[in-house]
């Protein structure tokens, strides 16, 4: 009788631990397949078209700027120039990381370039700022010609990343209205819609 | 119950959220015969919902998955081969690029020689990941495999 009972309680333990690991299993799991669908909502490919960009910095690490003054920064352009974001005071500025390895960011930024100029009479500023790493400046303006973008590529500097809070993903784009407040902000890719209604709040239309 | 928080710590495979590299290594002993050349795979995985370059991306901007071999004693690698990778369309009608690229399980066979008895094959996976929306910067998986020469 002593037998059966320990038997029993082995069993029951045995039975405890196996349902103990499944539903972590489970757990995991979901959790993992809920970050994936925050990183790309419906997960499907193609995606770029349904809005697959997450609005909210915050969601992967970094701090969200929405709300903030813009940080401010000067760095140099593909020519050498300086520039600032202080030199477009007064304009709506879209700031756009990205790099030259990077698929959606060269898919992004053919719409930057539309939109810049659909967008030039109410003073819109476009600004791509490299994120690869140690690459020199005429490979940059290679991956940039690729895209067909005229508008300033800035070279980075070992602050911005930190001043923008940027995470481990590309690309990364900030929308500041002409006061200098960032009033919209994204990672990943939205849809060439999103990024407009992103830029229509920034021009303030 | 300190039984089931235990348990419930046990990983009973591909668990962890907060896994940021989007490739693991898993391939494990690879036993062949010493002192002749012979084939092993080294096995990787690319987390679901995430790609990576292909060894030979379509574009030269684009990262190349490679593996590259530490210098050691015991393993003479004569070679490397990779799979072929998959088309893959980002984005959607004139917008659209079409990628070539490893997802989920993939092979890199390397060619070696062994000396008798447990080796270890360092090496480097170099790849760069991206989902459907986003990318990673490029990193540096380090690998060593467990080979014994008989």
């Amino acid at each position: 009788m002593r037998r059966i009972g320990v038997l029993a309680a082995m069993g029951l333990l045995v039975g405890l631990l196996v349902w103990a690991g499944v539903y972590n299993l489970r757990q995991r799991r979901a959790a993992m397949q809920q970050a994936q669908v925050v990183l790309v909502k419906d997960g499907t490919n193609p995606p770029a078209a349904s809005g697959s960009g997450s609005t909210d910095a915050s969601v992967f690490g970094g701090e969200s700027l929405k709300g903030k003054v813009a940080p401010g920064f000067t760095l140099v352009d593909l020519s050498g120039k300086k520039v600032s974001l202080a030199d477009f005071k007064g304009h709506p500025v879209v700031i756009n990381f990205w790099a030259t390895y990077c698929g959606p960011c060269r898919l992004e930024m053919p719409w930057f370039q539309e939109f810049s100029g659909k967008y030039q009479p109410q003073g819109l500023i476009v600004l791509g700022v490299d994120q690869d790493e140690d690459m020199p400046r005429d490979q940059v303006a290679a991956g940039a010609k690729k895209t067909g973008v005229t508008y300033p590529i800035l070279m980075p500097d070992k602050g911005i990343a930190k001043s923008y809070a940027l995470g481990d993903y590309l690309p990364q784009t900030f929308y500041v209205d002409k006061n200098g407040t960032v009033v919209e902000e994204s990672v990943g890719t939205p849809s060439k819609d999103e990024v407009e209604a992103n830029i229509r709040k920034a021009v303030g239309v | 119950m300190p039984v089931i928080a235990w348990a419930q710590g046990i990983s009973l495979g591909d668990a962890s959220v907060v896994k940021k590299g989007h490739v693991v290594f898993l391939s494990e002993e690879s036993v062949v015969e010493a002192g002749k050349p012979e084939v092993i795979e080294l096995q990787f995985r690319v987390d679901e919902g995430f790609h990576i370059n292909s060894h030979t991306p379509p574009d030269a901007l684009l990262i190349a998955t490679s593996f590259k071999v530490d210098p050691g004693d015991g393993v003479k690698v004569l070679g490397e081969e990779y799979p072929k990778g998959a088309a893959f369309k980002l984005g959607q009608g004139a917008d659209a690029e079409l990628l070539d690229v490893y997802q989920g399980v993939f092979r890199v066979r390397l060619r070696v020689v062994a000396a008798k008895g447990a080796q270890t094959l360092a090496g480097t996976l170099r790849y760069q990941a991206c989902d459907n929306a986003a990318c990673f910067p490029p990193r540096s998986l380090p690998v060593q495999v467990a080979i014994t020469g008989k």
